[in-house]
């Protein structure tokens, strides 16, 4: 199979240079890795037979991984001999585009990078925005089977379809126009209406909007903007792409929930369905007063997304602004915010937050307080430690020298451009903070008790550990999988942002 | 005066004098040093001005004035930095009132003249060796004499302690860093209890309960010093954390330090073990990572890594408990100190974590390393590989592991408390945490400070441990 004429390290870098080989070798592994979870999920040790949905999904996952993997040796087969990927191999990818069905997003989104041949970020985010929709619009439709539904569950619906509807037009519009250097004029109404789509909480469709009008704007003209630049740097890492495409299913999904979901399955207790097991009514089970899990879950993302964010967006802009200040003035200033930020840095955040919340009570805006006093000095460290590097920088000393004032300077000129490890900072933080809410939840001492977060929700399910293990198990995977999604993010957007490679 | 010392005496006293005007230089050894050998720099201080007066100091400074005053230099300076000052407004479009800047150009006029005058002056001095005198200069010259230094080592003690330890760069290290770490130590206890007091909770009435009278309340709060003013009990726990003595709890009426005593070895014993397998499990998973970048073993490797800094403790310890004991019971489910296996479940969740931490670092920081030139030399010196991994690259890249490895310590024993309420260890966080429902303030203090105290203490043998192995520190310490 392999060409005599070419050495090992030819081969390695005709590999090695493609990125639908490395999207297809690990879309197949996690899926076989997930075909095997669900495999043995669904054997009952109890009465040695398999359940027959989550089996029918297992083998369904193999079918995908297999074909997969066939895709795979063929792009591989591809490469060796004629360096690049044959027509009729990306043609498989309509194929595996099935996989959806199964809710499988990695083989979807390696077979969407497959079909087509010269990829762009546009490309990449419009597939990505409608993945999102896809998803979900397949999750919310798990309420059809619910006794009643939520008011503005149909026309939620309605508008779910007609965003999906309208986002494969812009990806069908991206995929045949956004190669030009100059993007033709009704672009922009493309790039309206997706922005426009973007209310649901879709970030894709929001950076695709923005992406299509920066390239209307610039006209080919320059090479592209550093938003651009970012944006396609991050497209290209499978990971973070999809860590974001999980970030954003929770973001649209905890938004438009506020429309297609009914909040009483959540909170009020249903003492005829108590500790249900998973069915097609109650999708991951109940819990001891009744309470449909999904519903919960889905509420607490709402909870987790906001404190995460809050908590990290309130001690950057206050940790950022001291840092700034202490970095640019330098001296007596610096030493006088430095040493103080140490005496916080000195108490670890979990525990600085259970001593505020022993003084002020549990709540969530407590909660959100407490998180944020305990990240200030690390913020503060990194932005001083950019401040102190830019402003040696010979364009600070040009401003000056044209007399800006100090104020201007910082702000204008500094700032913005030690923005880049902070944002890499911050990604990887939201993770520690989801982490830290639900660990201050699970004691106690965080949200509310009476408040669907995810913490309280493994609380309650950690007393029927021995009988009904779901009912922490599933919570728990909601909180690795949103804290592995900005794991995943932050490394991306570290590589995207890394200034080395500039 | 100086005659009489010996060669030897002499070369100790210019070595004291040295580090004498070193430190007179630094603002705050200035104060410590005057303050902490103020006899002795009286009886300098009279010295210095009886010789001053003696020499002629001040007509040298008058004469020099008057001088520089007829030579028509301050008006000449004036005039100058006037139109300097015109040229600029011009030049950025400002509209300066006369007067403004008539004093801006008096005040650079004033400062230029004061600066010229300093420069003939200490010309003056240089040709003139009887008026070369400062007060480092007078102290070097009554240090030569044995008898004054015998005087001064007995009445200025304290003063020829710091310069010992400022004379060493390590030692003045050491003490600078022990020194902020007090400092520290006392900040926590400022912001701590700061918090607690301006609390809205009510501890007498969480205590006493729904049915306490306003005097039982008020017999409390005398009985636990709580009617107190701020700072007196801001003073009272300052000193309580220095002699060990905290009060006692509010619930329970037990002695906080003694109950503290008993909780933290078990937190710290359970921490340190952790922190020791992990170290030893991440090390080679990173530098074999790092050695294999983007083949199959580093992505399995690194997902692995990112999963376990994904993984709630809690949620970790909940499905450890589910499978290890409750399905297939190898493991007791609560922790027992007498039962060796009850510890197990408890340290794999504590140093997951830091296991992960440990070994991503690992991996980046031995990546950065070995692409550096003087790997790319040892190699081409003919090293093998595993020489140049284990004796270069290994040991350069250790440094920001060490930093991460004392940063999370101290994250692991402020979250160990999430881990000892699942296993049910009563350990120093389970005891935070069940105090603070009342809130028991003592306890809560204790607690916190206490193991803050122990971060601080790891993290100045962190920063003492690079002093001695990274050698750019060390040459920089040199300069110090």
């Amino acid at each position: 199979m392999t060409n005599p004429s070419l050495t090992k390290q030819e081969v390695g870098f005709r590999l090695k240079s493609c990125p639908e080989y490395g999207q297809a070798s690990f879309a197949g592994i996690v899926t076989i890795a997930l075909a095997v979870v669900l495999l043995l999920n669904s054997y009952q040790t109890a009465t040695g037979t398999f359940k027959s949905g989550v089996l029918a999904v297992s083998v369904a996952y193999f079918v995908f991984a297999l074909l997969q993997l066939a895709v795979w040796r063929l792009i591989r087969r591809d490469l060796v001999r004629a360096g690049e990927i044959k027509g009729s191999t990306r043609a498989l990818g309509y194929v595996l585009m099935l996989s959806l069905l199964t809710a499988n997003v990695f083989v979807a989104t390696a077979a969407f990078q497959l079909v087509k041949r010269k990829k762009n970020a546009a490309y990449t985010l419009a597939v990505y925005a409608l993945l999102t929709t896809v998803l979900v619009f397949a999750v919310t439709a798990f309420n059809l089977y619910k006794p009643y539904v939520a008011n503005g569950f149909l026309p939620g619906m309605f508008l779910l379809i007609a965003t999906a509807v309208l986002q494969l037009i812009a990806l069908i519009l991206t995929a045949l126009f956004a190669d030009r250097t100059v993007l033709p004029g009704w672009m922009a109404v493309v790039a309206g209406v997706l922005i426009l789509t973007a209310a649901t909480g879709n970030l894709f469709a929001l950076f695709l909007g923005l992406l299509l009008i920066a390239r209307l704007r610039d006209k080919g003209i320059t090479s592209g903007s550093k938003l651009g630049d970012v944006v396609e740097r991050l497209s290209r890492s499978s990971t973070s792409m999809l860590g974001l495409l999980f970030i954003t299913f929770l973001l649209t999904l905890a938004i438009t929930s506020l429309m297609t979901f009914d909040y009483s399955f959540a909170i009020d207790n249903n003492y005829s369905a108590i500790l249900q097991s998973p069915s097609l009514t109650y999708p991951l089970g109940t819990d001891n007063f009744g309470r449909d899990l999904f519903s919960r879950i889905v509420f607490g993302a709402r909870i987790s997304l906001l404190v995460g964010l809050l908590s990290t967006l309130i001690p950057v802009l206050i940790g950022g602004a001291l840092g700034a200040i202490s970095g640019y003035y330098g001296r007596q200033t610096d030493n006088i915010i430095m040493r103080a930020l140490d005496v916080l840095y000195a108490i670890p955040g979990i525990l600085l937050a259970i001593a505020i919340i022993a003084a002020f009570g549990a709540s969530t805006v407590n909660l959100i307080l407490a998180l944020s006093v305990g990240a200030i000095p690390t913020y503060a460290r990194t932005m001083r430690a950019n401040v102190m590097m830019v402003s040696t920088l010979e364009y600070v000393q040009a401003a000056r020298a044209f007399g800006a004032s100090d104020f201007s300077i910082l702000f204008k000129h500094i700032v913005p451009n030690s923005v880049a490890p902070m944002i890499v900072k911050s990604s990887l933080t939201i993770g520690t903070a989801v982490i830290s809410t639900s660990s201050l939840s699970f004691l106690g001492l965080g949200v509310e008790p009476h408040i669907p977060e995810w913490g309280n929700i493994l609380k309650l399910g950690s007393a029927y550990l021995e009988t009904h293990a779901f009912t922490a198990i599933y919570p728990g995977l909601a909180i690795i999988a949103l804290v592995l999604s900005f794991n995943f993010l932050g490394d991306g957007l570290r590589d995207a942002l890394d200034p080395k490679l500039d | 005066m100086t005659g009489h010392a010996t060669a030897r005496g002499n070369g100790f006293a210019d070595r004291i004098a040295a580090v004498f005007r070193k430190m007179l230089f630094h603002p705050t050894y200035r104060l410590l040093l005057l303050l902490a050998g103020a006899p002795v720099n009286l009886i300098v201080y009279a010295v210095y001005l009886y010789r001053k007066a003696g020499h002629g100091y001040r007509e040298a400074v008058e004469e020099t004035t008057n001088r520089l005053l007829q030579s028509g230099l301050k008006d000449r300076l004036l005039q100058e930095a006037r139109e300097q000052l015109v040229r600029k407004h011009r030049f950025f479009g400002q509209s300066v009132s006369e007067e403004r800047t008539e004093r801006e150009a008096a005040a650079i006029a004033a400062r230029k003249f004061e600066a010229a005058l300093k420069e003939q002056l200490a010309k003056r001095l240089a040709e003139d060796t009887r008026l070369q005198l400062s007060f480092s200069e007078t102290y070097r010259s009554l240090a030569g004499n044995p008898l004054f230094l015998a005087l001064s080592l007995v009445i200025g003690w304290p003063m020829y302690l710091l310069m010992a330890l400022y004379a060493n760069p390590y030692s003045k290290y050491i003490a600078e860093r022990l020194f902020m770490t007090v400092l520290v130590i006392f900040g926590v206890a400022f912001i701590v209890f700061t918090i607690l007091y301006i609390s809205p909770m009510n501890p007498a009435a969480n205590i006493l309960g729904e049915t306490a009278t306003a005097e039982q309340i008020a017999a409390f709060n005398q009985m636990y010093g709580l009617d107190q003013p701020y700072l007196v009990q801001l003073w009272d726990t300052f000193r309580g954390i220095l002699t060990f003595d905290l009060g006692k709890s509010f619930a329970g009426n037990e002695n906080v330090t003694t109950a503290i005593a008993n909780k933290f070895p078990v937190t710290l014993t359970l921490t340190v073990i952790s922190t020791l397998i992990a170290v030893v499990i991440a090390l080679p998973i990173g530098i074999i990572s790092a050695t294999r970048p983007n083949s199959f073993f580093d992505y399995t490797f690194m997902f692995i890594a990112l999963l376990g800094l994904s993984i709630p403790n809690f949620w970790q310890g909940l499905i450890f408990i589910l499978n290890f004991s409750i399905k297939l019971s190898w493991l007791p489910a609560t922790y027992n100190p007498d039962n060796w296996l009850s510890a197990i479940m408890p340290i794999v969740v504590l140093g997951t974590g830091l296991t992960a931490a440990v070994a991503r670092m690992t991996r980046s920081s031995t990546l950065e390393v070995i692409h550096e030139d003087y790997i790319t030399t040892a190699k081409a010196k003919g090293l093998s590989r595993r020489q140049v991994l284990w004796k270069h690259a290994v040991g350069n890249a250790l440094i920001p592991i060490i930093t991460v490895i004392g940063l999370q310590f101290g994250g692991m024993l402020g979250g160990a408390a999430v881990t000892e309420k699942v296993f049910n260890i009563s350990g120093i966080g389970s005891y935070i945490v069940d105090k603070q429902f009342i809130p028991d303030i003592p306890s809560i203090m204790a607690g916190v400070v206490y193991t803050a105290i122990t971060i601080s203490i790891v993290n100045v043998i962190v920063d003492l441990m690079y002093a001695f192995f990274d050698p750019r520190i060390r040459s920089k310490m040199k300069q110090y």
